[in-house]
Order: C-alpha cells, then sequence, then structure tokens
C-alpha cells in the first residue's frame, strides 16, 4: 500500500476575517498537493477564527455557501477537513468541520461538546451537534472526525472507531494555559492533549491526527503541536509548538491492520454490554426505572437498600 | 525557534537560585512565556494599526521585563522608554532605568514630574492648584498623583509617538490591588499581567535584564525608602505562593491552613483581593437598553475594522 501523506495546516487565521481566511486555505491547499498530500487538515474554525462572539453569525457559511463551494471545487484528487461556522436552515450556528473531497462537500460533521466553562464560552453563541457518524473516504478508510472537545469525552473516539473508523481526525482550537515547568513541555493543555490522543490511539487502535492552530486572538494564544499519532500509541510527527507552518508525514495505513491483528482491543469491545450498562444508567439519572423494584411499599422490606434508595420513581429535571 | 520547541531546554532557569528566591510551584517554562508574551504584543499592536509601543520605565523589574519583551518583539528602534522621576524619588531608580535604556537601545525620553505634582499639591509652604487643603495630604494621595501624572504624560506622548501604552503591572499587585487605578495600571494591553512577581523575575533573568534590578528590593518608589514588601508586610515569594494555591488552584481556606499559611495571612490577603476587584474590572454600566457593552454586545476588540488605518 502506498504510504498516506498529511499535510497538517497549523495556521493562524485572522478573527473574523473569511475572505482572507479562504485565500490562505485555498494558498496552503494548493502548496499540500505540489507536497503530495492526500489529506490535508486545517484546524478547527481555521476560516473564522476562535474568539467571535457575537461575529460568529456574521460569518456563519450555510453548507451549500459558495464560498465553501469554490474552496471545495479545489480539492479534486485530495481530501481536506476545514473547518468553518455552519448556519443551519433553521439559523442555528455549529461549528463545524467539513470534508471536502475531490471538489465537493462530502460530509459535515458539528461539534458535540461545547465548552462553557473557564475561558469557553461556547453554548452562548453556538448550538451543539446531535450526530456522531464516520465518513466513507477517497482514501479507502473510514474518517471520524472530531472537533476539539469533542475528544474530550470517552465516548467520541470509542464510537467513531466501533463504527469503522480508521483515523481519527480531531481539529481543534486549544488555547494554551497552564504555564508551569512541572509539566513535559511547559504548558499544561499540550501535555494533557498529548495524553489523551495516545491513549485514544492506542485504544482504538487507529490514527489520530490532530491538527491545532497557532497565533492569536485577543488575549489568547493557541499553541500549535499538531500531532499524528499511530495505532501502536506513539507519536508518528509532533509538530512545533507556536510555530505556523504546513507539515508533512507519510503514514502507513496498513499499520491499523497490523495493529488491530496483534492487538485485537477493537474486536474484544463490548458495546452491547457498554449499550446495556448505559439505558440502566439513564434509566436511573431521569428516575425512570422500569424495574418492578422502582416503586416500593414502605412496608415491603424485601429488598435490599440499594434497590430500595435507588428504585424510587421520582422526576429529576 | 528553539525558544519554544517544548524540548524542556528552555525550562525553569538555572538563575533563580542565585538571584531570587523561587517558590518550586511557580517555576514556569521562561521560553514558552516568552515566546508567548512577544507575540502578544506584536499582535496586540498590528491587530490595532500600530508598529510602535511605548511604556513608563520606572527602573523596576516589571517595567524593565516589558521593555525588553517590546524590544524584542517590534524592534527597539518602535519603542520609546519614558523615565519620569519625581524630586524625592530614587536615583538609583533613573540610573536602572538608564541601564536598560543603554542596554536596548531603544528611544528614550525623560519628564520630570515633580513641577506637576507640586503644582497640585504645592511645595515649600506655597499651596498648589489644589488648594490649602492638600497641602499636607497622606503619602498615598500623593503617590496616586504621581502614578496618575505618570499616566498623563504617557497618554501624551503615545499621540507624538503614534505608538500604544504597554501596561507593566503584574499579576500579584494586581490581585492585592497595590495599584492606582488610571496610573500606573492604565494602558492599552498588558502582557504581564498574568505573571506572578516570582515568574516576572524568572522571565527577566531568561532575558536578560540587568541583575541589579532583578535584585533588588520592589518598590514603588513613591516615597523614600518605600518597599513593597515592608509595606504589604509579606514577602513576594510568600504571596505569591499564597495567591497561586488560593486563586489559580482553588484551594479552601481550611486547605491553606493545612499547608501551613497563617490564617491572618490569608484572611488579610483574601480581603485585599475582594476589596480590589473594582480595580480589576471595566466600570459597570447600568443595563437599560436591548444590547449592552459587556453585557449582551460581546464583539472582540480587534474586530475586523477595528484597527486604526
Amino acid at each position: 500500500m502506498q504510504p498516506l501523506r498529511i499535510a497538517l495546516a497549523q495556521l493562524a487565521p485572522r478573527l473574523g476575517v473569511l475572505e482572507e481566511n479562504l485565500a490562505r486555505h485555498r494558498e496552503l491547499l494548493a502548496q499540500a498537493r505540489t507536497a503530495g498530500a492526500g489529506l490535508v487538515v486545517f484546524p478547527e474554525l481555521g476560516l473564522t477564527g476562535y474568539q467571535l462572539q457575537d461575529l460568529a453569525a456574521e460569518v456563519a457559511m450555510r453548507k451549500d455557501d459558495p464560498r465553501l463551494l469554490s474552496l471545495a471545487s479545489e480539492t479534486k484528487g485530495l481530501s481536506a477537513v476545514v473547518s468553518f461556522v455552519e448556519e443551519a436552515d433553521d439559523h442555528r450556528l455549529f461549528i463545524a468541520a467539513a470534508l471536502l473531497e475531490d471538489g465537493g462537500v462530502r460530509f459535515v460533521h458539528r461539534k458535540l461538546f461545547l465548552p462553557t466553562y473557564g475561558l469557553f464560552d461556547e453554548r452562548r453563541f453556538f448550538a451543539a451537534g446531535d450526530r456522531l457518524r464516520t465518513v466513507e473516504s477517497r482514501l479507502g478508510v473510514k474518517l471520524g472526525i472530531a472537533i476539539c472537545e469533542d475528544f474530550w469525552h470517552l465516548g467520541v473516539p470509542e464510537t467513531l472507531a466501533l463504527d469503522g473508523a480508521q483515523l481519527l481526525i480531531n481539529v481543534s482550537s486549544s488555547p494554551g494555559r497552564d504555564l508551569a515547568a512541572i509539566h513535559e513541555v511547559g504548558l499544561g493543555t499540550a501535555a494533557s492533549w498529548r495524553t489523551l490522543m495516545r491513549t485514544y490511539a492506542q485504544l482504538t487502535t487507529s490514527f489520530v491526527i490532530f491538527c491545532n492552530r497557532v497565533g492569536m486572538d485577543e488575549t489568547i494564544s493557541f499553541w500549535g503541536g499538531s500531532e499524528v499519532i499511530a495505532p501502536s500509541g506513539e507519536a508518528v510527527f509532533t509538530a512545533p509548538l507556536f510555530d505556523e507552518g504546513l507539515y508533512t508525514v507519510d503514514i502507513e495505513l496498513g499499520d491499523v491492520r497490523r495493529e488491530r491483528i496483534g492487538l485485537p482491543l477493537l474486536r474484544d469491545e463490548r458495546p452491547e454490554l457498554h449499550l446495556r450498562e448505559l439505558r440502566r444508567i439513564l434509566a436511573h439519572r431521569t428516575g425512570l426505572e422500569i424495574d418492578e423494584a422502582s416503586e416500593p411499599d414502605e412496608g415491603a422490606g424485601t429488598l435490599p437498600p440499594a434497590s430500595r434508595t435507588t428504585g424510587r420513581r421520582e422526576k429529576r429535571p | 525557534m528553539s525558544a519554544a520547541s517544548g524540548d524542556g531546554q528552555s525550562g525553569p532557569n538555572q538563575d533563580a537560585d542565585r538571584l531570587f528566591e523561587l517558590p518550586p510551584e511557580l517555576a514556569i517554562d521562561t521560553g514558552i512565556a516568552r515566546r508567548v508574551l512577544v507575540d502578544f504584543i506584536r499582535n496586540q499592536l498590528r491587530q490595532a494599526g500600530f508598529s510602535r509601543g511605548l511604556l513608563g520605565l520606572s527602573g523596576g523589574i516589571d517595567s524593565a521585563l516589558v521593555a525588553f519583551l517590546t524590544a524584542e518583539a517590534i524592534g527597539p528602534e518602535n519603542l520609546l522608554c519614558v523615565l519620569m522621576p519625581y524630586r524625592t524619588s530614587s536615583p538609583e531608580s533613573v540610573e536602572h532605568a538608564r541601564l536598560v535604556v543603554e542596554r536596548l537601545g531603544c528611544e528614550s525620553d525623560l519628564v520630570d514630574i515633580s513641577a506637576m505634582v507640586d503644582g497640585y499639591f504645592g511645595r515649600d509652604g506655597n499651596p498648589g492648584a489644589g488648594g490649602e487643603a492638600v497641602r499636607e495630604a497622606a503619602p498615598l494621595r500623593r503617590g496616586n498623583l504621581m502614578a496618575r501624572e505618570r499616566m498623563c504624560v504617557l497618554y501624551d506622548r503615545s499621540v507624538a509617538w503614534g505608538g500604544l501604552v504597554v501596561g507593566t503591572g503584574n499579576k500579584t499587585e494586581s490581585l492585592i490591588g497595590y495599584t492606582t487605578l488610571f496610573g500606573d495600571s492604565a494602558c492599552a494591553f498588558n502582557p504581564i499581567g498574568d505573571l506572578y512577581k516570582s515568574q516576572v523575575r524568572q522571565v527577566a533573568a531568561a532575558i536578560g535584564v540587568p541583575e541589579p534590578i532583578i535584585r533588588k528590593a520592589p518598590s514603588a518608589d513613591l516615597w523614600p525608602g518605600q518597599t513593597d514588601e515592608a509595606e504589604a508586610g509579606f514577602t513576594y515569594p510568600e504571596l505569591d505562593r499564597l495567591l497561586f494555591w488560593m486563586i489559580d488552584k482553588r484551594r479552601t481556606d481550611d486547605e491553606l491552613s493545612a499547608m501551613g499559611f497563617p490564617g491572618p495571612t490569608v484572611e488579610r490577603v483574601k480581603r485585599l483581593v475582594a476589596t480590589s476587584e473594582f480595580k480589576r474590572q471595566v466600570p459597570p454600566v447600568a443595563k437599560l437598553g436591548p444590547r449592552t457593552t459587556g453585557v449582551d454586545y460581546l464583539y472582540p476588540r480587534r474586530r475586523p475594522g477595528s484597527a486604526r488605518t
């Protein structure tokens, strides 16, 4: 199998300046093509910048926006993941990542988890996506596309891998923070991300491709450090921190098969067990247990105490 | 850029032990800090449509560090350092400020603010514009006026220089409110406002701020012999550690006490932080209209079209 050349476009978008960012994407797409890349990955909100606040509505595009289609038209013989603010028919705004392939928009993932804590305020400005799907790619494998915070929830990489993804792609605008010498690479954020990505690659026995932006929006600096992690959990490539650039790396897609044959973790996953237990947990959380213990008589006394307390039918909003 | 390659080469600097006391939890990768702060300065200026900056250079470590960072970001030829001594300021302050200017090769300007301050408070038994009532004003009032006169000078010079005023206040003094509102805290942006004094010292040592400036006792130099630590009653390493655990690491009073911080110190610092909240925020506006600045009209400061053209 031919190695796949991946280009990580670790760029610094201009906040709110869509036209300029589109031009930069075109430029880097062309560079990646010249460099022989088959897959080009751009960071989260690379087309708009991150700290948009009320600008979000002003830079939003529908997925059939001529500007997006025009960018897509430049992907003949290429796969590219680009990220923008998507406006839905009902005018909800999403943080979205699109897979552009062979000249068209093949797939759009809407960010599922919107951090609204600490320095983040995404839920104020955006709606959360509801679908987690893999997508068949011209590369001959399924891709699992996620956006930044999506990867801070275990179920996301797991579901994507179970759904057949062999390349997990995370596009990010991760703000660098927690500067302290005790962390690997001196930045708490970078240390955490590296741990996550290696873990996911190993546990899903998939490639993990992480593209994080650089540059600054207002007071926030984005740390870059884009990576490609092999299914063995080892880093194949790590881009420099903070430096803008188009970084290429070659991977052997055959490594997925090799790893999965040797370490059949995915074969041994028990999604049905997971699902059963999740149903139970959800029923409990929402106070909708359906087992007969759900409404114990005060005097029954035959149930173990745990069932009695958890089995009460209560509406908990 | 090896400075921020994340290879650990630029980790906690070895000068720390020799030049100052460094609490281990406050040790930072100075290469990353330097990279981020230099980018920040460059970005803030560029996004506002400026290529020049200026700052008040006191002779202390904070403004010296900001001068070094700004010179690195935009070149010393684009930096104007304004020295603004009062007649009672320590001569050493001006000497140290000159040391920085020489080292950087940047532009500098000296404005003696004595006439401005004395013009209000009066001098040698003669009342100033403030009248009899302010002749015996307490040092705090005098110090505040000095800080605000310096702000006036900086903002005036910023027009002629065609640059933005770069802030020089650190996180420690901001958190305890050891600043003069609209005085030394006034600026277009502040690169070091999230660095504790102990962290300012590390970056200063790494970037080459002259050692006498790093070693000397920090002082607002608002009256002779004044030092921050004598005035506050605790040392910077103590205060920085406490603020770090209290604020950044969200430790409760009980936890802080178990860590060995004396109860009265914790109480006092908490009070300083709470009572100075107003100094760290934009003045509030009463909400009346459909969209109100800072409440539900939220735009990036550097939105498209915001730059001076």
